[in-house]
């Protein structure tokens, strides 16, 4: 595919969404189609799928942008699709791959991702991580994933050494697609002298409070899980578990997510 | 009671510690001639410190032509020792029990650390006896210290001891609260026997004085994210900090 296939793709997105059509367009022109694939039927583009690889991570990728124009749904052309672009994933070596689904209602009580979901779940895709109220009060995200390359039996769970870097927050954000949900920004910095490496529980406020000025209603964080000294403060501001995405980072190496609500649900 | 090493895991390399060994046994080759020679009671004289002559009360002290170094050899007396053994025993203190407590802290704070309880060592000692005329020399009362600051972040910590009984040494495995106790205990007693005498001898009032001081200052220099890497720090068993989101009241709902 080329950039002069980015409205043709574009089109098909935007037969069911406008915003995660807009989304997809900047994505394409900034970062190229990479490992996506489309599907063609007498030249006319009728679906698209991919994924993209996290780089800090050692084989972990998350489906995006998969869509079949609306008047061909039902036809089998997604499942072939995405049947594709698990096996160029495979072949590409990625390990573990996470889909982002959102329970959305519609007015008439229809989960308009039901189809979706239950392509995903025909693959083999389970359901990691249920992120309550993170697009909008009653939407939720729930996280897919789906190992690629099965465990080794008898593996064993090896420690990972626990790192501890300074962290500090940078700013806060309000996450994309979400209606209120906020993230921070966080950097690794040098420690000096007296320094604590970890932040505190008075940093966490201080975001908090950020958010909450800017009308958020709810904090999301993930976290590496070698990183204990996040615990404390993290359950000392009030942040609950939400869950992990298992060897997310690398084998023994979690992806942690937190959650904070400010309208004290 | 010869302490020979303890289960305590060194996570870091202890540059502070070994630097520390080095410049002791530096100023006891070369400045001190290893003990031997005309230069060895000089260099006492010296470098030593001398409770009298801080205080202001003494011209002299009792080394004929030597005036010391004043308010610095509070510092310098710290890397003088009166003796083989003397400085074996406290370089041996200092390798067992300093990596782990500059473990705890990172190697500048530790340096600080170990200046400060040496200091606090000298203010004991001259405040034990402010007229005394002989020299205090010795890096004891800086690794009462560190002593002090091991007894509190690492009680639980068993250190293998060598006691001579009869003729055969005998090893043992004890909690570092148990030897480092009955430790501060003695030089207690000792010094309390010791006070308004006039002869040398070991300075326990400086031990102590160290010992306190360690044991506080701790507290203040300590890097509790850096005792997460030690298993047994604390006196109870430590738990993963991760535990926390077991309770359900920290799990979203």
């Amino acid at each position: 595919m080329s950039k002069s296939d980015v409205e043709d793709v574009v089109d098909v997105i935007e037969s069911h969404d406008e915003d995660d059509a807009d989304d997809a367009r900047n994505d394409f022109l900034n970062n190229g189609f990479g490992t996506h694939w489309v599907a063609e039927i007498e030249g006319e583009i009728t679906a698209i799928s991919g994924y993209r690889q996290v780089p800090e991570t050692y084989g972990s990728g998350w489906v995006s942008w998969t869509y079949v124009l609306e008047n061909h749904c039902g036809k089998g052309i997604g499942k072939r699709l995405f049947k594709f672009v698990l096996e160029e994933a495979i072949e590409a070596g990625a390990q573990k791959l996470f889909i982002k689904v959102s329970n959305y209602t519609d007015e008439f009580g229809n989960n308009i991702y039901q189809t979706a979901t239950s392509m995903y779940e025909s693959f083999g895709f389970e359901c990691e991580i249920v992120s309550k109220d993170f697009y909008d009060v009653g939407e939720d995200q729930l996280i897919y994933s789906k190992n690629l390359l099965p465990k080794l039996d008898g593996e064993i769970e090896v420690e990972k050494e626990k790192e501890k870097p300074a962290i500090r927050f940078a700013d806060v954000y309000e996450i994309a697609e979400t209606d209120g949900a906020y993230s921070f920004s966080w950097e690794v910095i040098d420690k000096s002298f007296f320094q604590k490496r970890s932040f505190s529980v008075d940093d966490l406020y201080v975001g908090l409070q950020a958010v909450k000025e800017r009308g958020g209603r709810i904090v999301f964080l993930t976290f590496l899980s070698n990183l204990p000294l996040i615990h404390s403060p993290l359950a000392s501001a009030g942040f609950k578990f939400v869950g992990q995405l298992e060897d997310y980072y690398e084998p023994g190496v979690h992806e942690l997510h937190f959650v904070h609500r400010l309208d004290g649900k | 009671m010869i302490p020979i090493r303890d289960d305590n895991p060194q996570v870091s390399v202890p540059w502070t510690t070994y630097g520390l060994i080095g410049c002791n046994a530096f100023a006891w080759m070369v400045l001190q001639s290893g003990g031997f020679g005309e230069s060895f009671e000089p260099s006492i004289c010296k470098f030593g410190l001398v409770p009298a002559q801080i205080m202001g009360n003494a011209a002299e002290t009792t080394c004929d032509g030597f005036t010391g170094f004043g308010l610095l050899s509070v510092l310098s007396s710290m890397f003088m020792h009166g003796g083989w053994m003397h400085i074996l025993g406290n370089m041996l203190f200092l390798w067992i029990f300093g990596g782990n407590v500059e473990d705890a802290m990172g190697p500048l704070r530790f340096l600080v650390f170990y200046i400060v309880c040496g200091t606090g060592a000298a203010v004991a000692q001259i405040w034990s006896d402010p007229n005394s005329l002989i020299p205090m020399v010795g890096a004891s009362g800086a690794i009462g210290g560190v002593m002090g600051g091991y007894l509190m972040i690492y009680p639980r910590v068993k250190v293998h001891i060598l006691v001579p009984i009869f003729i055969i040494f005998w090893t043992f495995r004890v909690p570092a609260w148990a030897m480092l106790g009955y430790w501060i205990a003695l030089q207690v007693i000792e010094g309390v026997v010791s006070l308004g005498s006039t002869g040398g001898g070991v300075a326990f009032w400086a031990h102590v004085g160290g010992f306190l001081v360690g044991a506080t200052l701790i507290f203040v220099l300590k890097d509790d994210e850096l005792l997460f890497d030690h298993p047994f720090h604390g006196w109870s068993d430590n738990v993963d900090p991760a535990s926390v989101w077991e309770d359900p009241n920290n799990r979203q709902k």
